[in-house]
Formats: C-alpha cells, structure tokens, sequence
C-alpha cells in the first residue's frame, strides 16, 4: 500500500484531530501554529519559525533538563511555533513527539504489530542480552513504575488504544531501549535465582 | 551531484539518553540533505533516542530506502544492531514492495581524509602544516569496535599526502595515549582532532583535561562546553596547541553521506 502521511496528517486535522501529546495544532491563516496545550490562552509566547526550530523546543523541559524521552510529559512551555505548510507540521511533529503520526497511519492501515515485551528482549545482543534474565514479576513491577513517566499507550503491554476523537494518539508498539536498558539495571541489581 | 526525489535517505545515529549533543550533527545532516532536495524524504533514527531503529520504517512513504549509518567506523552497531533492528537481509532488502539499501557507515569513506584536513587546517588558520604535528584521536578499547583501526587508517592516508611535518594516532584509553602528546610529537605546532560522530564529555571534557588545556568539572557538561573550543591557541608544555571539535560536526559530513549513498548504487549497479 502506498503511504502518504502528509495528506493523512491533513486529513486528519480537517476531521478535528488538533492536539497531539502536549501539543496542540491551531491552524491560521498563513499555515500552522502549535504551542504548549496548557499556553492555549496565553498572549505571552516566545515566537519560533520552522521545522527545525521544533528540536530544539522538544529537548529541553522547563528546567533547561535535556527530554531523552520525548513523549515524557514534561514538554517546555512558553513557545509558539509557526509553521507553513502540513509538509513543515509533519517534521515539526516528528521532533516533539518522533515517530507518532506515523505509527497512527500505520495503525490505520492495520500494519501497526505489536510486538511482546519477552520477543523484543530474546532479540538483544551484547549487553543488553542480560535482560533476558528479568523475571516476570520484575517486568511488571518496572513496566508499571518506569512506563508511568510516559504518555505513549502500550500495544504490546494490552493496552487499548485510546479512542480520543480531537487526538492523535501516541502508540507504543515495542518497549523503547530506555525500557530495555531499565530492564538490564533490574537484572544486575537483583539477580534472579538460577 | 544526483538527485532522487523517489527514494528516502535515512541517517542512523547512535543518539544519547544523557544529551542533545550525541544526535545533533545526526540531524543537522539530515537537515542540510533535505534542504537541498537531494531525497524525496529524510529521516534520522537512533539506538537510544527516537525515532528508535524499530519505529523509522513507519515513517517513510517512498518505497525505495537509503540507510547510511553517521558511524566513524564499521562495528557492532553497523554489523548487528543496524541490521537486527531492522530486520535487513544484507546491503539490499527487499520486503513488502521496498527496496532497503544498506550503505557504509560514513566514516568508511575515502573522502574522511579530506574532511579531517579540513577541519585541521580551518583550526589553526595561517600555521604551516610542515612545522605542524597533527593527533587524530580516537576512544580506543571498544569492544567490536575498529574506531581506533580507522584513526589510524586515516592517520597513514593523511601521512602519504605529505602536507603535515608529523601525523599520529592516539586514544583516550590505550597507547598511545593522547594525554602524552607532549612526548609523542616533535613539531612547535599541535593540532588535535577528535575522531567521533559528535561532541560530547569525551570532546568536551576528557580530551581537553587529558590535553591538560582544561580541569575536569564536578558535574555534567556545562553550557559553556563549547568554550574549549574556542580559546586557540594553547599554549603550554613549550608548544603552541590547537583543538578543534569532533570531526563528525563538520557541515561536509552531509557530503560524506551522500557520497555513500552514490558508492553504494556504483557497486550494487545492474
């Protein structure tokens, strides 16, 4: 199937999906502008111009903290964002929220796997294969303490995709290598019994 | 230079969970590339950011896929975390009507050597490269990693140019070691290059405290970590010293892409 994801992104807009994360999308009359959701009604913004400027707006929180995880709910406030065109709004939204307009239209197009949590750590090499060793009952107790410092829905941990209207929903459709490396500090700080 | 508006390039970094600056030149190369219209689509991916190896493919429309890794070097990432992750056959993969083709990481390609003379000569502005010892300093002592073969592959092609009185390799944590650099070379002028993909502590900081031009500060890297970068010259230990920033920030790097992308379609040509 071809994919179009820019004119899927339009479409999308047009149905009333505007806010993405932390971020919502206004539309104006020379192209976009999206700003932090709760700065919607503030008339105090710093403005920033194009694509590019989005990365550096998603990398650090208010406290100047660089965001490895950018779907962490912790986005900096106190931008406004504009943007041209949907073709500018697609990369701008692939730096705050990186890979979720895509893995919807995945979704929407039924080739969105989830894939489970044990098949993505038999998959590691080198040293991260010690993951391997996490127990089930570890897995859980960090999947429900590390993953809660994210906004994404967990496909592959049974949850169901969020059925927001106004949204476009951030899926998970593998535990991240932030997960994975949390799983090989679980492991070498409690070993499990042979 | 060639143009392909039906294929997508996608530039793999290795990304950090600690700073921006790992995945920076990663996206400012892909910035550059896009701003020239070289490629219908580019994206970057990363190990330890996102987008993740496992969620880029989602994200390109084409249906014919460039993959060059912004690696100095061939290693474990290049030979089996790219290509687990994913899921390539070899250089060419062809899977649900795509095309992905596997390209050399970007510090393979012969033109490196053209790039780290570059940045060398742009470091110390007007200093005569024959009364000049240039460092091209690598990590050393990574496992599965031939970053420290590569420096000193690049050290033996810039040698036989014959431009610098005196052409060395040296590393971070195995002989020889950089922070011997005083004994190592003979020349009035140093000039030091950091061969890596990005700057970070270790261009930041370790280099520059093992250099001896810089103390080794208790935190994290501080926002004025740039700074070592722009107090050449040094002067100490009776030599005048100069450091230039990770080779892998030079804007010709996009080039070097490009050039993989074009060595690629050379050899896989029908």
């Amino acid at each position: 199937m071809k994919r179009a994801l820019t004119q899927s992104l339009a479409a999308w807009l047009e149905g009333g999906r505007t806010r993405i994360g932390q971020v919502a999308i206004l539309k104006t009359a020379d192209g976009f502008e999206l700003r932090h959701a709760d700065d919607f009604s503030r008339a105090d913004l710093v403005k920033a111009e194009g694509a590019d400027a989005a990365r550096h707006l998603a990398n650090l929180d208010d406290a100047e903290a660089y965001r490895p995880l950018k779907t962490a709910p912790n986005l900096r406030h106190g931008w406004r964002l504009t943007l041209r065109d949907v073709d500018e709004l697609r990369r701008a939204l692939d730096y705050f929220y990186p890979a979720m307009t895509a893995l919807f239209l995945s979704q929407t197009n039924g080739v969105l796997h989830a894939v489970p949590f044990r098949e993505t750590l038999n998959r590691q090499t080198g040293m991260y294969r010690v993951t391997q060793k996490i127990t089930d009952e570890q897995a859980r107790t960090m999947i429900d303490s590390f993953c809660a410092g994210c906004l994404k829905c967990r496909l592959w941990d049974g949850q169901a995709s969020p059925d927001e209207a106004d949204r476009i929903p951030l899926l998970c459709q593998e535990a991240c290598n932030l997960l994975v490396a949390e799983a090989r500090k679980v492991v070498k700080a409690e070993p499990a019994p042979s | 230079m060639f143009s392909k508006p039906d294929s997508a390039l996608i530039i793999v970094g290795h990304g950090s969970t600690v700073n921006p600056d790992s995945s920076a030149p990663t996206f400012d190369h892909a910035e550059e590339i896009l701003r020239r219209g070289v490629f219908g689509e580019v994206h970057c991916a990363f190990w330890k950011e996102e987008p993740s190896l496992r969620q880029v493919l989602h994200m390109v429309d084409r249906e014919d896929i460039y993959v060059v890794p912004n690696f100095i070097s061939e290693g474990y990432f290049t030979r089996t975390v790219i290509p687990r992750e994913l899921e390539l056959e070899g250089a060419i993969t062809r899977r649900g009507g795509r095309t992905i083709k596997y390209c050399e990481p970007a510090g393979n390609h012969a033109r490196m050597t053209d790039l780290l003379l570059h940045r060398a000569a742009h470091v110390a502005p007007g200093v005569p490269p024959a009364e000049t010892s240039l460092f091209i300093v690598g990590h050393g002592t990574n496992l599965n990693d031939n970053s420290a073969a590569a420096a000193k592959r690049e050290v033996e092609r810039i040698r036989e140019r014959g431009l610098y009185g005196e052409v060395l390799s040296a590393y971070m944590e195995e002989e020889p070691l950089i922070a011997k650099w005083d004994e190592l070379s003979t020349k009035p002028n140093v000039v030091v290059v950091p061969f890596f993909i990005a700057d970070g502590l270790h261009s930041y900081e370790d280099i520059p405290v093992l250099l001896g031009i810089a103390e080794e500060s208790p935190g994290a890297a501080s926002v004025n970590a740039m700074d070592v970068f722009r107090r050449n010259p040094y002067r100490l230990r009776g030599r005048t010293l100069f450091y230039a920033s990770a080779i892998g920030t030079e804007a010709l790097f996009a080039e070097i892409m490009l050039d993989q992308v074009a060595a690629f379609d050379a050899e896989h040509a029908a």
